[in-house]
């Protein structure tokens, strides 16, 4: 793993970044100064074929967005069972922006990945900074958690009677 | 015990070789104070009076000479003062501290570290300066005082009588007042105290004011207390003032009387002219040790107030005691037996109900329950540290409130689930519990404890799990250069074989140093440099400011393109750093530091619309700074261009040559055979830099070197250095899980009989946690008595009791089989409907 690209004239990695935070569904429309001020703080890593990025019961402080390559998603129980992959322009761990806990998962890169990490502690000294963006991206982060359920229930939960006991988080 | 002593102890106890050196000082003071008067009656009655000028010069000479004496005996009096003051200041502060130390842990519970701070730091000064002056002071004035007078006396009785007239009104009414003071002072002192509360309140709270922007709240409560302190100061200083003023009024009505009078009988011829001037001279002396007095007499009573307020507020006896009484401390083998045993905190609440149990040396006991079940406390009571309300607990059948602090301590090891880690270095930290015993021993004739030997330091590191983490601190010192060479030889040969083995695989990963090519992680002023400065004007905070290298610059055109980059970097940086608070970790990623960004936001505004050779030669230092520090692989917000990067590496070679020809020895240039002494041992053997900080390719790098340091022997040298790492403040350079392994480390260490471990894994990932369950069950096995409070069920099967704690009392205890067997409130918390309650 190392950092991708080494800075060449005329590409900006920091430019190239911005483009990257200012879409990211949790950030889209917030100001730019705030965005500014994330995107300092994120720095790119590179993961080769087995790297573990995070693993399962270990405190992770940290929020990914793939740049390039594949992810896969499992337990430490049946590692071999991959239960999501994520690719280019995904974003994973945005709660752990918001509070440390011991991640459920593992995440392991399957073909080589560049990543964009945004550390929390980093994270949260920018919301200090400006407490506004706090809620935009709290509702992008509510109104996400909602439509996955959503899409849990009509695409499995209807059909299935087991599953249903399963669904609910959004309840809380 | 030291708060039930008065202030007079302290005078009591003093030095009394220089009290009684300050008393006769202070005697022969008193002599040449009044003799100048003597002399002034003379000057004018016998020297002018009879046109005698030998006698002028003699009585003027005798004159000086009592003045200068005089003055100079004032100063050894206040030295004297000033060291019998201070020593017992310090010697107040020690045995309060002393006995702070030993209050029972409630107290702490209810204390604030800001009020123990301020007691210890300002409350305790009056009471010390006091001492310095309770002799000396009152009386050297006293006599003073009644020296004048008796010259006076002498001089005429009646007039004397007449001048001191008005004392008994001052001494009636000026008690009165400073009562009033006193009150006040009284109310400041304990203000002053909730101040000081409320300050290490907010303090140690800072994380949840700012998470809760509560600034406002904090700032309005502070603001009221303060404004009660500010009422409550005016008061008190008004009355002093008021004492003051009062006694400079009566004082001078006193010549009044004397010119009257006086001049009365000496237009009379009743009273000659010279006895006059004397008199009045000596009525004007006799303010100064009367002011003096009076200010002791305030001095005295805010001391008084003072030091009664702070030692009623530390006036507790220690519950244990700390010291065995003529005799060694227990040696125990570790069996515990509690009966009885209740714990209330007052108010009818009962922590702990009726708890029974009995352990052999070396059984282990789970205890386990919800939180709020008693668990923990019932811990704390068989640790002594925290007195059980009623029944028993008994360790080798002796009752654990007999036992003294230091038969606990011989004997028990405690790993709390935040233990404190102390300012200093690992290896002190790790030692810290066996140090501690071993100068409790210090003064008895037991036999003397070691200190533990590097070996079984590094053994106990090894079997927490910290040796890696020991092993990355040591890789991160630096070595002075002006000792080890042999271990500086040992590096460079490691060197040579990492590149060999471990070049090509981690190419990745590392940025090697090679003359030819650029390195991104490393700052302009490297690339240009390539080597390691020996003069003091080419360091690397002084480089942007050595004429000789500005020239260079000059000469190589570089000196405009660097500024053009300083400039960009500033506006950049200023650009999004302007709205962060001054704090070095949000910094790393920039070439502006924490400390200089106000500098950089204010010369931003200067640089737009001008070339950067426009700029004052200070902006243009600046600037220059900035760009000599600019690492383009950290400092991504600004891009290397690649005709700045060619102009480099051209340049690079152009100074290695005009420094080798001009100023040979101003630099060590990198060579693959030299060790760097400005770079830590991981990037001497690295021989370049780290491309990120991720912690999986750090690790990656660390597994290839401990192989090579394994291999030439040198894997524990470094430990040794990495265990002078220093852990900060509470140990706040090391990770949680980091923290709690060096407590668990120090325990071991340690070895007693009996451990007790409140949640001592909490903060631990699940490896490590399972390391530590395995060393519970190995090295303790069978030896060493384990209480352990635990929070997570799946490390209890290898525990030989368990008990189950609800609300103060244990529900049921046994074997882990038994109790599942039982299929009581164990199964109940495993596989039942309250799995995951806890």
């Amino acid at each position: 793993m190392s950092s991708s690209t080494e800075p060449k004239q005329g590409s900006c990695e920091y430019k190239d970044n911005l483009e990257i935070v200012m879409h990211i569904p949790i950030f889209v429309g917030l100001p730019l100064e705030p965005l500014k001020v994330l995107t300092y703080f994120c720095k790119r890593a590179t993961f080769f074929p087995g790297d573990i990025l995070v693993h399962e019961q270990e405190m992770d402080p940290n929020a990914y967005f793939i740049i390039s390559g594949t992810v896969a998603l499992t337990l430490d129980s049946s590692p071999e069972n991959i239960i999501l992959e994520f690719g280019e322009m995904d974003f994973l761990g945005a709660l752990s922006l918001f509070c440390t806990r011991k991640r459920l998962f593992t995440l392991k890169a399957k073909t080589k990945a560049t990543c964009l990490i945004l550390p929390r502690d980093k994270f949260q000294k920018t919301l200090e900074q400006f407490p506004e963006i706090g809620r935009q991206i709290f509702e992008a982060l509510a109104k996400s958690i909602c439509r996955w359920e959503a899409r849990l229930i009509t695409e499995h939960a209807l059909g299935c009677p087991e599953c249903r006991a399963a669904i609910g988080p959004t309840v809380v | 015990m030291i708060t039930k002593r008065s202030l007079y102890y302290w005078v009591k106890t003093s030095d009394l070789k220089l009290q009684s050196l300050l008393l006769f000082i202070i005697a022969i003071s008193i002599a040449t104070r009044v003799f100048p008067l003597e002399m002034q009656k003379r000057i004018v009655n016998l020297a002018i009076g009879l046109g005698k000028v030998d006698l002028l010069f003699l009585y003027c000479g005798l004159y000086l000479a009592a003045v200068v004496v005089t003055g100079g005996l004032k100063f050894a009096i206040n030295i004297l003062q000033t060291k019998l003051g201070q020593e017992t200041l310090a010697r107040i502060r020690k045995e309060l501290y002393d006995h702070i130390l030993t209050l029972p842990l409630g107290f702490f519970r209810k204390a604030s570290a800001g009020m123990i701070v301020s007691s210890l730091v300002t409350e305790v000064v009056a009471a010390g300066e006091l001492v310095g002056q309770a002799v000396a002071v009152p009386l050297n004035n006293v006599l003073t005082l009644v020296a004048f007078a008796a010259y006076m006396f002498y001089l005429n009785p009646i007039l004397a009588a007449l001048s001191f007239v008005i004392y008994p009104f001052i001494l009636f009414s000026i008690p009165a007042m400073q009562r009033r003071a006193n009150e006040a002072n009284k109310a400041r002192v304990d203000a002053t105290r909730l101040i000081s509360g409320k300050i290490g309140e907010t303090i140690s709270g800072i994380h949840e004011v700012h998470s809760n922007a509560g600034y406002r709240i904090e700032n309005r409560r502070f603001g009221e207390m303060v404004d009660q302190l500010l009422k409550i100061r005016i008061t008190w200083n008004i009355y002093r003032n008021a004492i003051k003023v009062m006694n400079n009024l009566f004082q001078n009505m006193g010549p009044f009387v004397l010119f009257i009078v006086g001049g009365y009988l000496a237009i009379h011829g009743r009273f000659d002219l010279g006895a006059l001037v004397a008199f009045l001279s000596a009525y004007e002396k006799l303010y100064d040790p009367w002011k003096e007095l009076l200010e002791f007499y305030q001095i005295y009573q805010d001391a008084k107030v003072s030091y009664k307020r702070l030692m009623e507020y530390f006036d507790i006896a220690p519950e244990f005691a700390l010291e065995p009484h003529e005799r060694p401390p227990h040696l125990m083998t570790g069996s515990i037996q509690v009966k009885d045993l209740y714990f209330s905190p007052g108010g009818g609440i009962h922590l702990l109900k009726q708890i029974n149990l009995d352990l052999k040396p070396g059984e282990h006991l789970a205890l386990v329950g919800a939180s709020g079940s008693g668990k923990s406390t019932l811990a704390l009571c068989i640790a002594q540290l925290q007195k059980y309300t009623s029944g028993s607990v008994k360790v080798d059948g002796k009752e654990v409130s007999d036992l003294t602090k230091r038969d606990i301590a011989e004997n028990m090891g405690m790993v709390a689930q935040s233990p404190y880690i102390f300012d200093g270095t690992i290896k002190e930290n790790l030692r810290y519990s066996c140090e501690a015993l071993i100068e409790g021993e210090s003064g008895t004739s037991e036999s003397k404890r070691e200190l533990p030997t590097l070996d079984e330091m590094i053994q106990v590191i090894q079997q927490v799990g910290l040796f890696v983490d020991v092993l990355r601190f040591g890789l991160s010192t630096m070595l002075p250069s002006d000792r080890d060479d042999e271990l500086a030889a040992k590096i460079v040969r490691i060197r040579r074989r990492f590149q060999d083995e471990f070049g090509e695989s981690l190419a990745e990963s590392v940025e090697f140093l090679d003359e030819e090519n650029y390195l991104y992680h490393a700052s302009v002023a490297t690339n240009l440099c390539y080597g390691t400065p020996n003069q003091e004007d080419f360091k690397k905070e002084r480089l942007h400011d050595s004429a000789y290298f500005l020239d260079f610059l000059e000469s190589v055109q570089l000196r405009a393109l660097l500024l053009e980059l300083g400039r960009e970097l500033a506006i950049q940086f200023v650009d999004v750093l302007e709205h962060l608070p001054p704090e070095e970790i949000l910094f790393e990623q920039s070439p502006i530091a924490a400390n200089e960004i106000d500098e950089y936001r204010d010369l931003v505004p200067m640089l737009e619309g001008h070339a950067a050779h426009q700029l004052s030669e200070e902006a243009q230092s600046k600037l220059l700074r900035l760009a000599l520090r600019f690492s383009p692989g950290i400092h991504t917000m600004v891009a290397l261009s690649d005709d700045l990067e060619k102009r480099i590496l051209a340049a690079r070679m152009l100074f290695i040559q005009k420094i080798q020809q001009e100023l040979p020895g101003a630099f060590s240039f990198y060579l693959s055979s030299d060790y760097i002494h400005s770079q830590t041992i991981l990037s001497n053997i690295l021989y370049g830099k780290p491309r990120t900080d991720h912690p999986n390719a750090l690790e990656r790098i660390n597994q290839s070197i401990i192989h090579l340091l394994i291999e030439e022997d040198l894997l524990e040298r470094i430990v040794e250095l990495g265990m002078e790492f220093k852990v900060g403040t509470r140990g706040d350079r090391l990770s949680g899980g980091q923290r709690q392994k060096l407590a668990i480390a120090r325990t071991l260490l340690k070895d007693p009989p009996i451990v007790i471990l409140d949640e001592a894994t909490a903060a631990l990932d699940n490896a490590s946690q399972k390391r530590i369950q395995n060393l519970v069950e190995t090295q303790w096995r069978a030896r060493t008595t384990v209480i352990a409070v635990v929070h997570r069920l799946d490390i209890i099967r290898g525990y030989d009791k368990i008990a189950v704690m609800k609300a103060g009392k244990i529900l049921e205890m046994g074997s882990y089989d038994d109790l599942i067997a039982r299929k009581g409130m164990l199964y109940e918390l495993i596989h039942g409907t309250k799995a995951g309650l806890l």
